[in-house]
């Protein structure tokens, strides 16, 4: 009997313990501070809790992914799903829109990031990815999943500013677009092997030139089946990198802009087999 | 005392469907609150200002000076950092004013020196402010320490994230970062580091970010296009017509350099997309299994 007591409070103990540890996904991304670029853009709206109410919504975010990353604690910068909505925070209100000077429009990168199913992708969600080999993996399925990695979120990392992360939200919202109209990009994660002049590994597309005021704003997902009107992911990516260093709302930190210009200019310079892609900005200093 | 064996192996399993039930009770509820648990705050209380209402309340067009010596110059340093950090795009000639009066003092110079190798391994994106700022200033001691920068090992190895060495990546560009600074002195030994990275670099990043500066400080001229022909590696001299992008350029001004671009290297144009092999296309109207949340509009800046 006694052995029988002892077993049932082992069994319930760790019952217990199963129970209140339901839905805790524990972060091994570093949450312990944030970049320069996320703490500027950070004290823009100064936690803005309406918004946080409307993004996490728009970009279908679940407690039970999001846990232990700042779900509960949403003011918290140093923490992944702050981090996260900072950066869409700059997709949704960070750009000018000129139609004689931005390659698109937010209403592109909007539809591109956001959860919502339509002309852009079918329906998909967003969760956190403790790998490290990764910047972000879009999942296909019913709906997608747009992952988002510890090097966009790790303070330390040279990806982890606001402009690095929602042009990750690019890159892997335009695999969820190649995916719905079945579009072959590559059979390396959706990337085509190194070669011509993309020197990244297994990790090149095509650059699809296009002039400016080309597509109208909301029509960045047309295409005509040719090389004359298409977009791969890393073009997206520079193009909307350009876009918040060239054409960013005035309030949008120095900070920002910089870091979106680096990257934007080191990723047009490694990842494309046709490359160069466009270089963005002055080379001014400041 | 066989019944009463029979009654405590009874009252067990009667206990043990209990828990059982129990436990599935509260993973349930788990689940349940969780899909339609908010995100919250620990710290807040009441309804946040909107950003515009915290913009209206910034005193645009102040920054601080870049001045003095010994500790002075370090206060006044890490207080211009933090402004030019967070500056706006109106105030970029703010910054500059400023950048440009402390050209003379090697303390200040000396100060950002310091700033710029803490936050290298710490916090890219300041140490990319820190390197704008010094290359912006065109100070003696800045041009030693760019110069110092730029010949920094690179690391030969590293993570591979997605195809790239991220140490390398981060090392580029902060190095293309002090590239624009030695460009941007317009002389002749801030020209021979520009010429030595378009050789010699072992990054491509830094490579490509030398030729676009020494073209831009050289006004696009034909003879700088020369002087890059004799340095520029075999393979990469596409990069001497490489459209730029300028901040504030319309779309005819673009659209007349790609075309050009396109007519000289009609190589780069990427042969037609392929459709995947034995997969129909989506339509869209695919029913998702995880329902979407009721969205509205985003609240109003």
């Amino acid at each position: 009997m006694v052995t029988s007591i002892f077993k049932l409070r082992v069994f319930l103990i760790a019952a217990l313990w199963l129970a209140t540890s339901v839905g805790t996904a524990y972060s091994v991304c570093n949450q312990t501070a944030a970049s320069q670029a996320d703490q500027d853009l950070w004290n823009d709206h100064g936690c803005w809790e309406e918004y946080f109410l409307w993004q996490y919504r728009a970009y279908d975010m679940r407690e039970s992914d999001w846990n232990g990353r700042g779900w509960n604690d949403a003011c918290n910068i140093n923490l992944e799903y702050p981090k996260h909505w900072n950066a869409a925070y700059l997709v949704t209100y960070g750009l000018i829109d000129n139609n004689d000077q931005s390659f698109h429009g937010t209403i592109d990168y909007r539809k591109t990031a956001e959860a919502a199913g339509g002309e852009f992708h079918n329906g998909l969600y967003h969760t956190p990815s403790d790998r490290t080999d990764i910047f972000g993996r879009f999942a296909p399925g019913s709906p997608g999943n747009l992952q988002t990695a510890c090097p966009l979120y790790n303070a330390t990392s040279a990806n982890a500013n606001p402009g690095s992360r929602a042009g990750d939200f690019m890159h892997e919202g335009w695999h969820a677009w190649l995916d719905k109209y079945n579009w072959n990009n590559g059979s390396f994660n959706g990337h085509r092997a190194t070669q011509g002049a993309c020197t990244a590994t297994n990790s090149c597309d095509y650059f699809y030139f296009h002039g400016i005021s080309k597509y109208v704003f909301g029509a960045m997902w047309e295409n005509d089946g040719t090389a004359n009107r298409f977009h791969s992911p890393n073009q997206v990516q520079v193009e909307f990198l350009c876009d918040v260093a060239d054409q960013p709302q005035s309030w949008v930190p120095a900070s920002v802009r910089i870091a979106a210009q680096t990257d934007a200019n080191q990723r047009s310079a490694q990842r494309f087999i046709n490359g160069p892609g466009y270089t963005c900005g002055s080379p001014r200093p400041w | 005392m066989k019944n009463l064996r029979i009654f405590k192996v009874f009252t067990l399993m009667v206990l043990k469907i209990l828990l059982a039930a129990l436990v599935t009770g509260i993973f349930l509820a788990c689940v349940s609150t969780q899909v339609v648990k908010a995100p919250g705050t620990e710290e807040r209380g009441g309804p946040s200002p909107t950003p515009s209402q915290i913009y209206e309340k910034r005193t645009l067009h102040q920054p601080p000076q870049l001045a003095g010596s010994g500790e002075k110059a370090r206060k006044s340093v890490l207080a211009f950092i933090d402004w030019a950090s967070f500056s706006t795009v109106d105030e970029q000639e703010d910054a500059r004013n400023v950048i440009a009066a402390a050209r003379d003092n090697d303390d200040i110079a000396n100060v950002l020196a310091e700033e710029a190798e803490r936050a290298r391994v710490a916090n890219h994106s300041r140490a990319l402010i820190v390197l704008s700022i010094l290359g912006e200033m065109r100070n003696p001691r800045g041009e030693e320490y760019l110069r110092n920068f730029l010949h920094l090992p690179f690391p030969e190895g590293g993570t591979l994230v997605d195809g790239e060495i991220v140490e390398q990546t981060a090392l580029g560009t902060l190095q293309a970062k002090a590239v624009d600074g030695l460009a941007y002195l317009r002389s002749e030994s801030g020209d021979k580091e520009v010429l030595w990275a378009v050789a010699n670099h072992p990054s491509r990043v830094v490579r490509a970010e030398a030729i676009n500066a020494y073209l831009w400080n050289h006004k696009d001229s034909n003879d700088a296009r020369d002087v890059l022909r004799r340095h520029v590696r075999e393979g990469e001299e596409i990069f001497l017509d490489r459209v730029r992008r300028e901040t504030g350029e319309n779309a005819e001004s673009f659209n007349r350099k790609l075309e050009i671009y396109l007519k000289t290297h009609p190589e780069v144009i990427p042969p037609p997309p392929q459709h995947n092999e034995g997969k129909t296309q989506q339509d869209g109207s695919e029913e998702d299994k995880r329902s979407e949340y009721p969205v509205n509009q985003p609240p109003i800046w």
